[in-house]
């Protein structure tokens, strides 16, 4: 308990300490790289007892239970808090080893940090809307960071869109209370299922919408491409590896524990909608013509399979979806802080990563693959089967044109990236490449994470 | 009572829709804040009891402190984002110049068109150079 409640503590004080900071300064970005570190150190140490002994759960304040809001760490939950961490670790990283131009970045990623954990251990459904405004509001300020025109504009669109996807969050979560009188989220499928679904099945759609804004799911995706290719590569790296996390996590826990019921009537909309989306996001991302729009079009498709997968359900489609979730963050992770860089080195980070989208054994994108093919036979569908396919198929015509358009043709220019920028990606690339080589702990941890949606729901 | 949240609502929502479709910045902030304040009163009215004010001591029946809990936070957190939001339009209007919805897309629009060609002189000095 102690070690979930630092991993919440420690980013949330330090960066309050360090938004007041000059982040331009060495030291005060390294602090926030240590503090990252700690976060991440602290995640992982949760997920290490949550695995042996069953979640951990406490009231804060000292309230009764029942009363004050509850902080619960499950396998779900903190498999996506240790992704986000790592993602956030490795951008500002990246940043502080090239340079930080804004004075509040480190400690915005700081409380980006705090805001990502926070939601994803909390147990409180207000609670969830409270940490989910504290990132929001930390990314809407990281994405206009370089100050320049497209960033500033990029962060419009971005702010713009992502609060209407808010207040219909906060809108449903207000007609949940009314239903079922109780914020708890444990509590709520219980209350939800002897009442007529016509009402729930609403709520959920107003929760899938928020979602599906966050994650640029493809008739919501429009202004996903935009900010993609505005922000600076450590940003759109928190972007597609960390924040994109909410969504994901947010519609597996939303519609696999909170509305089991509603998720099954739904099953078949979900199954189209992530179908459409990995097609139009794959054969965009063919017709681009530049790195950065070809990614944002790739992540459109990449989060297309989290929703079929969400939409076949049962313990292999949800396994299938975290897996598939936390390698794409990864992925993304990896693309976008090598896409602007050059050197020895970055170009077969950059290939490892771009084959991982791809799926091609032994990067980690082949175990996503792999699980949901199964998460497709499971379902006993042909045409899921030939979707996954050919998005697959799509995925590796891009990764190619990708590799072939910025390393071979030269298009990237100007000096060599720092060493340790390189290093930095190499690393990233590694941890990418050791997943999909021993795949064994991440296929156990989406295992464990299916198993906390689907005990709760029988 | 419903009744006159429900019509409060609607109206707060559809009056921030029409004014964020508007091409004034500074009008889809504004709606935003009506936005913002048709969900706290949905907040509100999640939790319609009628009762004293939970104070303690309690009295017999009170009205439900919960969805006032929830709505004060929406309300401090909406008064953020809008000096969040209002600061954004501060700088994209010193840094475009422009204070409307479609001169920041034109000056896009320019910028890609500009981009476009800059990749077509790249090809076309890379086929020289091969």
């Amino acid at each position: 308990m102690v070690a979930m409640l630092l991993a919440l503590i420690v980013p949330w004080t330090a960066g309050i300490v360090l938004v007041a900071l000059d982040g331009r300064r060495r030291w005060v970005s390294w602090a926030a790289v240590g503090v990252l570190a700690a976060n991440l150190a602290a995640v992982a140490v949760t997920l290490g007892l949550v695995l042996a002994d069953g979640p951990i759960e406490t009231t804060t304040g000292g309230w009764a239970p029942g009363v004050g809001i509850t902080l619960r760490a499950d396998a779900l939950g903190l498999a996506f808090a240790l992704v986000s961490s790592l993602a956030l670790l490795a951008a500002m990283i990246h940043e502080t080893l090239g340079h930080v131009r804004e004075r509040t970045f480190p400690g915005l990623v700081a409380l980006l940090a705090a805001g990502l954990t926070g939601l994803f251990i909390t147990g409180d459904l207000f609670n969830f809307y409270v940490f989910f405004e504290v990132a929001m509001v930390a990314s809407y300020i990281l994405a206009t960071y370089g100050g320049l025109r497209t960033e500033l504009g990029a962060a419009l669109v971005f702010a713009i869109v992502n609060l209407l996807g808010t207040f219909v969050f906060l809108v449903s979560v207000a007609a949940l209370y009314h239903l079922t009188g109780t914020l708890n989220m444990l509590e709520i499928a219980a209350r939800l299922a002897p009442l007529d679904p016509s009402a729930p099945l609403l709520i959920a759609v107003g929760f899938f919408v928020a979602f599906a804004v966050k994650l640029g799911i493809f008739p919501f995706h429009f202004w996903l491409p935009t900010v993609y290719t505005g922000a600076r590569p450590a940003v759109a790296a928190i972007l597609g590896g960390a924040l994109a996390n909410i969504g994901s996590y947010g519609i597996l826990r939303f519609g696999g524990a909170l509305l089991p019921r509603e998720l099954e009537l739904s099953a078949t909309a979900l199954v189209v909608i992530g179908s459409a989306s990995i097609v139009y996001g794959a054969v965009l991302a063919v017709s681009r013509r530049s790195a950065a729009e070809m990614l944002a079009y790739s992540t459109i498709g990449q989060v297309g399979y989290v929703l079929v997968a969400v939409g076949i359900g049962g313990p292999v489609g949800f396994a299938a979806a975290v897996v598939y979730g936390l390698v794409n963050a990864l992925n993304k992770t990896l693309l976008f802080l090598a896409a602007r860089m050059r050197g020895t080195l970055v170009g077969a980070g950059f290939v490892i990563g771009a084959f991982s989208v791809a799926g091609v054994p032994p990067a980690a994108g082949f175990i996503g693959k792999l699980e949901m093919f199964r998460a497709g036979i499971e379902a006993d569908s042909i045409a899921l089967v030939a979707l996954f396919f050919v998005g697959g198929a799509l995925s590796i015509i891009y990764a190619f044109q990708l590799y072939q358009l910025d390393f071979w043709r030269g298009h990237r220019s100007g000096p060599t990236s720092p060493r340790a920028q390189r290093a930095l990606v190499v690393a990233l690339a590694a941890i990418v490449l050791g997943t999909g080589i021993w795949p064994e702990p991440l296929l156990a941890l989406g295992r464990d994470a299916a198993a906390v949606l689907t005990g709760g729901a029988s | 009572m419903k009744l006159a949240f429900a019509l409060a609502v609607a109206v707060l929502f559809g009056t921030g829709v029409h004014q964020l479709l508007q091409r004034d910045l500074v009008r889809v902030v504004v709606g935003f804040v009506l936005i913002s304040h048709s969900a706290v009163l949905t907040l509100l009215a999640s939790g319609l009891t009628r009762g004293d004010a939970p104070i303690y001591p309690l009295p017999k029946s009170v009205s439900d402190p919960l969805p006032q809990a929830m709505a004060l936070t929406a309300l401090v957190i909406g008064l953020a984002v809008v000096a969040l939001l209002l600061t954004l339009l501060l700088r994209i209007a010193r840094a475009y110049r422009v204070y409307g919805m479609h001169e920041l897309g034109e000056t896009e629009a320019e910028r890609e068109e500009r981009l476009r060609e800059e990749a077509a002189h790249a090809r076309a000095a890379e086929r020289e150079a091969s």
